[in-house]
Parts: structure tokens; C-alpha cells; sequence
């Protein structure tokens, strides 16, 4: 029982750091515009 | 017979591979930078390519700290996905070019060049050349970054708190070690405290904001809320007992889904209005000591000469000194045949000539135009301001009667149980209390039925006109442009005359030669060679049409005549067509109760023919700007609710005087600026959808609002009895607000039902 002494702040830190890659993310822009990608990748040339 | 390579126009002969010097240009330029597969790939045929007038040099825009410029245009015309490609393409292959992209979704480009090489004229010159019609786009609405990050983390901190909150709540039953609950309800504050503090600010802020104004605002009850959760949850946490953080992350998730939702519709429709309202600046051509220069039209003074050719916009009020074209002013006065004049006439800003060359002199410029002061006149008109939503009216006796359940609570279970006791329960009933659901209840359904709406062609400015929709009990239409297509259309004519009429006017760009080669591309007429043709603005065209000489010139009112040599004769008759949908959505609408007016400047005759068509039996002819506008007055003085539908500028007045006014797209850019909604393709049918998903919001909204002053109120009466814990908290919460999302979701289905009925 003693290892969610453990595993507890681990998963916490763990799942922090993907928060932190999403707000990341969507400072970058990646959020402000989810029409046009998925279109455009079929006419890449 | 052959297709146009570029534009698929039929053509005669197998020699021809273009129909026009416009089409062979873009062939060449989209071979040129190796894209010939468009050709093979596209689903639909560009419009033929017509020279873009007005000027590009004062367009605003971004430095980049490299010396590169950007800006955003809007392209009109793209019609399948391999347009947006090609147009994109062909721009990223343009020399000096770094960057550019073309939207599927919205037809917006953004385009980062060097100055040096290239220049935004050269840009929407290659993009005018391939058929599209580049337009500046003003200021972006960006999106809002700010918001996702706080919805983000608090959906990530509500998601885990969650999991440690099952554990806490099923020690309750299979019993937990002290030390163990602790550890997960110090985990649970670590999680909470940046959902409190920080992802629920734009709650603390909007409730700060109308405090300060003196208003009570649905912010301040969710505000309170948070505030009063997480200093328990603090509270709770140090002592050992169980808080209501779980509660709480999850509150401030679905209110600010809610609020995102709500600003993404409304985001949306400020952009389509702003993507039609906006166009080139004008230029003029100035007549000076050492011949002529071009200037911005603001920098135009009464007494200049100016020189106007084809296409041209008009850049100032004036008279005609010498020249004569054709002007149409379809923007200020809504007819949309040309006018001819010559010299004497007066002319308008924003009038467009057709044809001809014009010198004239200027008289009011710049913000003295007659355009520039209607357009003014309306921007004054139309300052409405935001008015408060239902939840927002209720916000005050709501916070109130919260209170006042909590205060009773507390004193009664102080005199009972005492102060620990009276603690926990008063705090259950101000949690509780909380409206979230009643919150999200308006936003929710609003954002569906916008969304609904710009769906099928109606682009509502806010959720206000929307809900304002069900109080409508006049339709007033428009004439031109409106319920008619508002630009001339063939109505009858020989098919031989039909084939040599558009094989003379096939490389002119006035609005009969369009008329003339859209008719003979409806009854697949391949398009004769044509030589010698001679265009005389104001008299018409002529030229040997299969080695005879045709005369092609305006007959009687709404004729034109086609004659030969040898006298042969034959007439083709133009008019103002009514859109197809006109009868079908007018009947639509009279079944639904509402009373439909046609209101027109035209002669009673026209108008009344028009009225018949479609079924209206109420006709107001003769009616100007100011006309249009008293006749909405009346009828509001009446105690009626009036929605107007119109486009030139001429119904400005009246559309921002309407309880409801819609513009239609096509028309004049101040009308589009005024309006509450825009309609942004060529027919009636979303004014109709925009009734529908009115009465599906108003029903959504209704249902969720009851529903949710239910469950507030059942809520606070069994916390005030004592039977609400944490763990009931955490699931009810989520239920209510779940209810209401669910409530929203099913507008665009009873819309669909609407339609099918």
C-alpha cells in the first residue's frame, strides 16, 4: 500500500507534463484550425 | 464543338480550345508552374476569369521582423476542394512567395511574400486570372488560446480528481485507513488549486466587470460558487473531513466547454459577416497639369477631373463631363439593369460602369459621398447594444433566494445540531445551488441553432436575433435582389438567336453578356466564333456572327433585338427573375402565421407581377429608403414585430430599424455591417431554416431552463434537509449539467424533423 506514496505523485507529475504539452500545443496554434489538415494532407503533392 | 479547356463553356469548332483570351491566360499560368493534373482532378469548372479592378496598394499589412509582409484575403468563386489546391499552388509558386495557404473550410488565404520580389497586386492579379475574386479580409477574430489552455487543464485536473475521488468514496463503505484518506484528499487539493484559481478567472472577472457596472451577472452566483467550494475544500482537507473539490473541478469543466462552444458560434458569425462586408478601396485616376496619376479616392477634392473606364467602381459623387458608358448602381438604389449616361449625368460613389470611358468631375468626395454618409447613417442606426439573456434577468433574485435558503438553513440546524453540523449543511445547499446547469442552459442551444443555421446558409450575428425570430409576426421582402436574383436573366428568346447574342458577347464582361452566356450554357448552345465585334457602350454590340453582320442593341423596355443586314429580327426578352425558392419559402412562411409584405422602389405594375409569382398579396411599390423605413415604423408603432430581408444600401434605414434584419450577401457592404444576419448564398431558404431553428432553440431553452430551476430547486430543499453529502454533490452535478447538454444537442435534430415535415 505504501507504493501510492509513490505512484501517486508520480502519476500526478506524469500526467502534469502532458497538460503542460497540451497547453503548449495550443499556444502554438495547433487548436485554431481543425477543418482544413485533415484535407489537406489527401492533396499534398 | 469542344469545351473551353479551362472553363468547359461550349465553343463551336474544333479549333477553338478557349472561349475567351481570360481562359487561355489562366491555362497557361496553371501549366506554366506544372500543375496541369487540376485539370483532371477538379469537380468543378471556374468561372471565367474577369480583369479585378480596385486598388491593393493601401491594403493593411503585417511586417514580419525578416522584412517579409502577410496578410488574409478572401477568395470567392473556390467551388470544389482542387480549387483551393490549385489556387494555393499556383501562389506558393509564384517567385517571392513564402508562404501561402487557402482554407478548405472558410475560401480564406493567408499569404506571407517579400516585398522586394513580388507585391499583393501581382498576388490577386494571379489569383483574379485563374477566375476567383480575391478580397482583402479585415482583422482576424483569432481564436481564443487563452480559453482551450484553461478548459485543457481543467478537464485534466477534473478527470484525475475524479479517479481519487472513487477511491475516497468507497472507503466510505469498505472503510479506509485515516492516513490513506488524507493522502488522496491532499492529492485532490494539489489538482484542484489550479482549477480554482486559475481556469475559473474568467468567472471571478466577468462577475467583477458588472459588479463595477452595478449589475448582478450569472458569473456571480458560479463565482461565489467556487470561491465558497474550494475554501471548504481547503477547510476540509486540513481537518480531515471530505470537501466538494471533486464538485467543483468538474463545475468549472462544463462551464467552460459551455463557454467555448459559445463563442466559437459566435466567432463564426462575425467572421462571415466581416468576410462579406469587406472590399477593395477605391482608386481614382486624376487628371493633373502632365497628364494623369493614380490616387486613394479619400485624397479626391471637389473640382478634380477624374478618369473612369470598364469595371471600374465609381470613387466620388460627380457629373459626367464627357464619355458615354452605362453605370449600374444596383448597390445604392437596388435595380440592377445598367443606366446609360452621358454627359451631365450625375453619378455616385460606388455606382459600378459597366462599360465606356467617363471623364468627371468630382463634387463630393470621401466622406461627403452620399454612400460614405448612408453607410454612416446606418452605423448609428445599429448601435443596439448587448441585451442581458434570460439567465443573466434572473441572476439577481436568483443569488438572493440562494442566500436566503442558506441563511435559513444555517439557523435552523444551528439550533438543532450546532455549528458543525449547520456548517456542512449550509454549505451543501450553497453548493448546490450553484446554476450551472441554468448557466449553460441558453449558451448551449443558442450555439446549436447558430451553428444550424450557418448550416443552411444564415449567418446570425449573436444569439439575440435568434430568440427575437419567435416574436416576428411581418416578413417584409425586399424586391431586387431579395426576392428576385437581382441581376438580369434571360427569360425568352430563340435558340438561334440565343447562340449568335452570346457568340458576339462573348468576351465582354457587361451583366447582359453574362445573362446572355449563362442562358446558352443552360440549353448547352455551343458558343460561334465572332469577328469584328464593335461594343458602343450605351447602344449595344455588332459583329459577323457565320459571315453575316449582327446587330445586337437594346429594344424595349427589358428586350434587347437582334438584327442582320438583311433584316432578319428577333427578340430576347431580360428580366429580374424570382429566385426558384421564392413561392415555396413565401407559402412556408404565410403557413406559419406570419404575415409577407413585398416592399419595392419599383412601379406598382413590376411589383405586383413580381407579388404574384411568389404569392404575396400585400405589395408596397414606390417606396425609397426613406419609405421603407416609415412603413417599418408603422407597423412597429402598431405593436407589430418586423424582420426585414433586404440588400442595397437603399434598405439599410429600415434593416436597422427591423426588430430582425437580414441582409442578403450579394448585396452592398454597409447593409451587411448593419444587419443581424447575413444570407450567404443566392435564395430565401435560410430565412425560412432561421425561423426553424429559432422555435427549436426557444424549445431547447425553455425545456433546459425548467429543467434546470427544477433540479436547483429540488436540490436545495433536500440540502437544506440534510440529505446532500459529497458524494451526492458529485454525481447530481454532472447529471443536471449533462441533462442541459443533452437538451442542446437535439436542436439541429428537431430542425432536420422541421424540414422533412
Amino acid at each position: 500500500m505504501n507504493a501510492v506514496l509513490i505512484l501517486l505523485p508520480v502519476a500526478i507529475v506524469l500526467g502534469a507534463i502532458f497538460a503542460a504539452l497540451f497547453v503548449k500545443a495550443t499556444r502554438d496554434g495547433q487548436f485554431d484550425d481543425l477543418d482544413d489538415p485533415p484535407k489537406r494532407i489527401l492533396k499534398d503533392d | 464543338m469542344s469545351a473551353c479547356l479551362h472553363c468547359g463553356t461550349a465553343v463551336e469548332g474544333e479549333t477553338e480550345a478557349f472561349c475567351c483570351p481570360g481562359c487561355a491566360m489562366a491555362y497557361e499560368i496553371i501549366r506554366g508552374v506544372g500543375l496541369s493534373r487540376y485539370y483532371a482532378e477538379r469537380e468543378a469548372c471556374p468561372p471565367r476569369p474577369e480583369p479585378a479592378s480596385g486598388s491593393w496598394d493601401s491594403i493593411p499589412l503585417e511586417t514580419g521582423p525578416d522584412g517579409s509582409v502577410a496578410t488574409r484575403l478572401v477568395i470567392d468563386n473556390l467551388r470544389c476542394a482542387s480549387c483551393v489546391w490549385v489556387t494555393e499552388a499556383v501562389l506558393q509558386r509564384t517567385p517571392g512567395v513564402l508562404g501561402a495557404t487557402v482554407s478548405y473550410a472558410t475560401g480564406r488565404a493567408s499569404l506571407r511574400w517579400d516585398p522586394a520580389h513580388t507585391s499583393l497586386a501581382v498576388l490577386a492579379g494571379r489569383i483574379a486570372a485563374l477566375g476567383y475574386r480575391p478580397r482583402p479580409l479585415g482583422a482576424a477574430a483569432t481564436p481564443d488560446r487563452d480559453l482551450t489552455v484553461r478548459l485543457g487543464v481543467a478537464a485534466f485536473a477534473a478527470m484525475n480528481i475524479m479517479l481519487l475521488a472513487i477511491s475516497v468514496y468507497a472507503g466510505w463503505w469498505d472503510g479506509m485507513e485515516p492516513r490513506w484518506a488524507a493522502v488522496f484528499r491532499w492529492a485532490t487539493l494539489v489538482l484542484a488549486t489550479p482549477v480554482a484559481l486559475w481556469c475559473a478567472q474568467p468567472f471571478f472577472a466577468g462577475a467583477i466587470a458588472a459588479l463595477r457596472q452595478g449589475r448582478i451577472h450569472m458569473d456571480l452566483p458560479i463565482a461565489l460558487a467556487v470561491a465558497l467550494l474550494y475554501g471548504h475544500g481547503v477547510l476540509a482537507t486540513l481537518s480531515g473531513f471530505d470537501g466538494y473539490l471533486d464538485s467543483l473541478a468538474m463545475l468549472v469543466t462544463l462551464l467552460l466547454a459551455g463557454r467555448m462552444l459559445e463563442g466559437r458560434g459566435r466567432r463564426h458569425a462575425a467572421e462571415a459577416a466581416l468576410a462579406l462586408a469587406s472590399s477593395l478601396p477605391a482608386t481614382a485616376r486624376r487628371e493633373t497639369a502632365d497628364g494623369l496619376e493614380t490616387v486613394p479616392a479619400g485624397e479626391l477634392r471637389a473640382g478634380d477631373r477624374i478618369d473612369l473606364g470598364s469595371g471600374e467602381e465609381i470613387p466620388a459623387d460627380g457629373v459626367v463631363l464627357e464619355g458615354v458608358g452605362e453605370v449600374r448602381m444596383a448597390l445604392l438604389t437596388g435595380e440592377s439593369a445598367p443606366v446609360a449616361i452621358g454627359p451631365g449625368s450625375q453619378v455616385v460613389a460606388g455606382a459600378i460602369v459597366e462599360i465606356g470611358a467617363l471623364t468627371v468631375a468630382v463634387e463630393q468626395a470621401g466622406d461627403d459621398t452620399l454612400l460614405r454618409r448612408m453607410a454612416r447613417q446606418l452605423g448609428v442606426a445599429a448601435d443596439r447594444g448587448l441585451a442581458p439573456t434570460l439567465a443573466d434577468r434572473i441572476a439577481p433574485r436568483f443569488t438572493l433566494a440562494t442566500l436566503l435558503a442558506a441563511a435559513v438553513t444555517a439557523l435552523v440546524w444551528w439550533r438543532i445540531g450546532g455549528g458543525a453540523v449547520a456548517l456542512a449543511h449550509t454549505v451543501a445547499v450553497l453548493v448546490v445551488a450553484c446554476p450551472c446547469a441554468l448557466a449553460l442552459s441558453q449558451p448551449l442551444a443558442a450555439a446549436a441553432a447558430l451553428g444550424a443555421t450557418a448550416r443552411r446558409g444564415l449567418m446570425l450575428r449573436s444569439a439575440e436575433p435568434l430568440l427575437a425570430l419567435g416574436e416576428i409576426d411581418i416578413v417584409a421582402l425586399d424586391k431586387t435582389g431579395t426576392v428576385t436574383g437581382g441581376t438580369p436573366t434571360v427569360i425568352s428568346g430563340a435558340d438561334d438567336a440565343i447562340r449568335i447574342a452570346a457568340g458576339l458577347e462573348r468576351y465582354s464582361a457587361h451583366p447582359i453578356a453574362r445573362a446572355l452566356l449563362a442562358e446558352a450554357a443552360a440549353r448547352r448552345i455551343p458558343l460561334p466564333a465572332a469577328h469584328e465585334v464593335v461594343e458602343v457602350p450605351g447602344h449595344g454590340i455588332s459583329g459577323m456572327v457565320d459571315a453575316r453582320h449582327w446587330t445586337l442593341g437594346a429594344g424595349e423596355s427589358g428586350e434587347i433585338c437582334l438584327a442582320d443586314d438583311r433584316g432578319d429580327r428577333s427578340i430576347i426578352r431580360l428580366g429580374d427573375r424570382i429566385r426558384d425558392d421564392a413561392p415555396r419559402i413565401v407559402a412556408a412562411l404565410q403557413s406559419r402565421g406570419l404575415r409577407v409584405a413585398l416592399l419595392t422602389g419599383d412601379h406598382a405594375e413590376v411589383a405586383s407581377a413580381v407579388a404574384v409569382q411568389c404569392g404575396i398579396t400585400e405589395v408596397v411599390a414606390r417606396c425609397g429608403p426613406e419609405g421603407k423605413a416609415e412603413w417599418v415604423r408603422a407597423r412597429q408603432a402598431e405593436g407589430h414585430q418586423v424582420l426585414l430581408a433586404g440588400d442595397g444600401i437603399n434598405d439599410g434605414p429600415a434593416l436597422a430599424l427591423a426588430d430582425v434584419g437580414i441582409a442578403m450577401g450579394s448585396g452592398a457592404a454597409a447593409t451587411v455591417l448593419v444587419a443581424d444576419g447575413v444570407v450567404g448564398y443566392p435564395a430565401l431558404g435560410p430565412v425560412l431554416a432561421g425561423f426553424r431553428a429559432s422555435d427549436a432553440a426557444r424549445c431547447a431553452i425553455g425545456r433546459n431552463q425548467r429543467r434546470s430551476i427544477g433540479y436547483n430547486v429540488l436540490a436545495v430543499l433536500a440540502a437544506a434537509l440534510g440529505l446532500v453529502n459529497p458524494l451526492v454533490a458529485a454525481v447530481l452535478m454532472p447529471l443536471s449539467s449533462g441533462m442541459v447538454i443533452w437538451g442542446a444537442t437535439g436542436v439541429e435534430r428537431t430542425v432536420r424533423q422541421k424540414e422533412e415535415r
